[in-house]
């Protein structure tokens, strides 16, 4: 009990720093889950594209642009020196098209003119571009046989209504599972870094020499005042984990509750148990006090990146995801995508899941183990 | 006065946490930021799609889709588009479990897509089935147009010859002999964004050297400083030896963190290396005149002192994209004036308009908004560090 007393008179000791911490953790965590609205029917990807119209807007220009509107977000960007340029550098454009001036005459000429168009040459830019060539092409085809505006139009748009019947198989509502991934991805850092942060804080008030040396020559065994200590830091993990359970709730709402919620929640569970003898280790580990804050960004932004917390996982390169499965956060982040594709919940569909969770459990099982023969060893070797 | 200079240069060399956070963190991160994006972009490109196609009567009967989709899938055309599996229904459904495919087609009296469920494959997917819809229809529409205005004159003699004529006429139309030209900018790797953002926190943290370095000289701060204050050297040369020592240490940092970004992480900073170095020099300015500020202007510990130029440049550096790239232009879109007194993004800005742009006023913009921070901070630090007086410390 008293391990546990002065551990809550260095926690409230230190309530202010704790509490800016998990604040700023917190902030990009909800900064990081971006609203989406939620379907399950079919809906068009549609790329964000931007028109500069140098000519009358009506006849054939002013369908293509109807066309082009139809199926993707056009933006409106005032055109002022730098802007056309950054919106497509940071992707809040995905193709710019440049009509030129007298484009319908020329079209209806033959002149075949030109259109001018910026690119960012991802995936939705090239969804774009077919959207445009695919428009042209109609279009000149079309032109070769009827020479009458008017008529070309009706052809046209009566060729380009064509629609494939879709049908999709997932009853899964996507978007908010997303949502919730992405938030309880995110955790991953907001977690190990509040643990191992105030975790070793605190037991680096522990380790002082003059309180160290009293504690050992106490009667109280080794391993009971580990004990003591790692359960008074559960405590610690146990409010945080809550907080975060809490929040997912506000910001995600009844979704939370659905089995893939729960399976979730459950696993940031585990996770958060892990995070917790992690830090418990480091912190014995640990004999510098002004090294705390590295350790925390080295460990906690180095297993967010490498695990895929800030990036997708399938984005990431082959190897880094080779070098991640040392790392728990792997494990964790791994079950949150394997949940995230689960249809149906039943023992068979979640056996990865399980598989993973208790990998988890092991790593726990090593950190506590390590744990008391590291601080067994220190005692006998620095204070003979 | 190249005694301070010389101690200064010991003193910060040897402080374990300072050369931490301004040295090896940085590389540290910047390692981390290259394994994580590296693909990103990669990711992001056009890539072949997995798809299936259920092999039923109907397909088999359907000659124009057969042809289009063995055009669309052969592995020489440079332009392939589809990876396709010939499968009974029941395979392609279970490829469609197992995520093998993006989704399957299946023909019956009109082609039918079935797919997981949203995203920009499958999208992909159903536009180019619809083209391949479209382009029958045209032929349709074509003969029909033809057969109105020829069958008086009886020109037609063979049916079937005229739509393969105007089918040919369709499929010779080749993508090239639509005129659209790409005049967009070669550099559109965003993810550079993030190592200009790094390169901002380093020049900001910086400042920590500064600081410590100024605290060193300041008699409220430590002993130290209260014999170096009561010395007959004037305060002027300690200042100024002190702050180039802090100057140099800093720049060596700056350097090792170039040398790391270009060689090891290819990172592309632009052409021009004259510019980059005075960007850099500039930079570096500013993140140390932050830091002597900070250092005069607050009185506390040195830990607190610390502690806000961290959280200061951390805020900053989250403002010009660090942990989103679109960060900075949200916030250069809505509130321009933020990002235009933030350090952080002055200095992203000028390496991304360095990468990205060919003139330089942007650039000239943002190094001579740098010298203006640095000396508004300067002219500050300065009045503070005159004629200090204490009663008592």
């Amino acid at each position: 009990m008293i391990i546990f007393k002065t551990f809550l008179k260095i926690l409230l000791k230190n309530k202010f720093i704790i509490i800016t911490y998990t604040a700023i953790l917190i902030f990009f965590g909800c900064f990081n889950t971006q609203t989406n609205d939620n379907t399950t029917n079919f809906s068009a990807t549609k790329p964000d594209i931007l028109i500069i119209n140098k000519d009358e807007n009506k006849g054939l220009t002013k369908d293509l642009i109807t066309y082009l509107n139809k199926n993707s977000n056009i933006k409106k960007i005032p055109d002022k020196k730098y802007s056309l340029d950054d919106a497509l550098f940071y992707r809040d454009v995905n193709y710019i098209i440049y009509i030129p001036k007298d484009f319908r005459e020329d079209f209806l000429a033959n002149k075949n003119p030109q259109i001018k168009i910026k690119s960012t040459k991802d995936y939705q830019a090239s969804l774009a571009e077919m959207m445009l060539k695919r428009y042209l092409k109609t279009a000149t085809i079309y032109h070769s046989e009827i020479p009458n505006e008017k008529d070309l139009l009706e052809s046209i748009n009566s060729t380009l209504k064509v629609s494939t019947q879709i049908q999709m198989t997932t009853k899964l509502n996507t978007n908010s599972l997303n949502k919730m991934i992405s938030y309880y991805n995110f955790a991953n850092y907001s977690i190990l870094a509040g643990c191992v942060y105030v975790i070793c804080l605190i037991l680096s008030s522990f380790k002082e020499k003059s309180i160290r040396k009293r504690t050992i020559i106490s009667s109280l065994k080794s391993s009971t005042y580990n004990l003591n200590l790692l359960l008074s830091n559960s405590l610690f993990a146990l409010i945080l984990w809550i907080f975060y359970v809490i929040l997912s709730i506000i910001l995600v709402g009844n979704a939370m509750f659905t089995p893939h919620g729960i399976l979730l929640i459950i696993n940031s569970f585990i996770f958060t148990l892990c995070a917790l003898t992690l830090a418990f280790f480091i912190g014995t580990l640990l004999s510098n006090k002004n090294a705390i804050n590295g350790i925390v960004n080295v460990i906690a932004l180095g297993s967010s990146f490498l695990c895929g917390s800030f990036v997708p996982i399938e984005y990431l390169p082959k190897s880094v995801t080779q070098i991640a499965h040392i790392l728990p956060s792997y494990y964790y982040i791994k079950n949150n995508e394997l949940i995230k594709k689960i249809e149906i919940i039943n023992l068979k569909t979640i056996n990865e899941v399980l598989i993973n969770g208790i990998i988890l459990i092991i790593f726990i099982l090593i950190f506590i183990l390590l744990t008391n023969i590291i601080s067994k060893k220190r005692r006998d070797f620095s204070y003979q | 006065m190249r005694h301070n200079f010389k101690y200064t240069l010991k003193i910060l060399f040897q402080n374990k946490a300072l050369i931490f956070w301004t040295f090896a963190f940085p590389i540290i991160l910047g390692t981390f930021f290259n394994m994580a994006f590296s693909d990103i972009e990669k990711n992001e490109k056009l890539a072949i799609i997995d798809v299936a196609v259920v092999k039923n009567e109907k397909f088999e009967n359907d000659e124009f889709l057969k042809n289009a989709l063995k055009i669309l899938s052969d592995k020489k055309n440079k332009d392939q588009l589809f990876n396709i599996e010939y499968v009974n229904q029941k395979q392609a459904k279970k490829l469609l479990v197992e995520d093998k495919i993006t989704g399957y087609l299946i023909v019956t009296n009109k082609p039918k897509i079935v797919i997981k469920s949203n995203g920009i494959n499958e999208t992909i997917f159903k536009y180019i089935i619809e083209e391949i819809t479209t382009t029958k229809k045209m032929v349709n529409i074509i003969a029909n147009n033809r057969l109105y205005k020829e069958i008086p004159t009886n020109k037609i003699s063979n049916i079937e010859n005229f739509y393969t004529s105007i089918y040919k006429k369709i499929l010779s139309l080749k993508d090239e002999s639509i005129n659209i030209k790409d005049i967009s900018n070669k550099n559109l790797s965003y993810t550079m964004i993030e190592f200009y953002t790094l390169i901002a926190m380093a020049c900001l943290y910086g400042g920590i050297i500064g600081m410590t370095a100024i605290n060193n000289n300041l008699p409220n701060m430590s002993n130290k400083g209260k014999r170096i204050a009561i010395s007959s050297i004037p305060k002027k040369k300690l200042l100024l030896s002190t702050v180039a020592a802090s100057y140099l240490v800093q720049l060596i940092g700056l350097i090792l963190l170039f040398i790391y970004t270009i060689f090891i992480l290819k990172i592309d900073y632009g052409d021009n290396i004259f510019l980059i170095i005075l960007l850099s020099l500039v930079s570096s300015l500013a993140g140390l005149s932050l830091g002597i500020t900070v250092s005069c202007l607050i009185k506390s510990s040195e830990n607190t002192k610390t502690g806000i130029i961290l959280a200061l440049t951390m805020f900053c550096c989250f403002l010009s994209g660090m942990m989103g790239i679109t960060m900075k232009y949200i916030i250069d879109k809505n509130i321009p004036l933020l990002n235009k007194i933030n350090p952080a993004s002055m200095i992203t800005d000028g390496f991304y308009s360095l990468y990205y742009y060919d003139t330089l006023s942007r650039y000239t913009k943002n190094i001579i908004s740098l010298l203006i921070f640095s000396i508004i901070l300067l002219v500050i630090a300065t009045f503070c560090l005159r004629r200090q007086k204490y009663d008592n410390i």
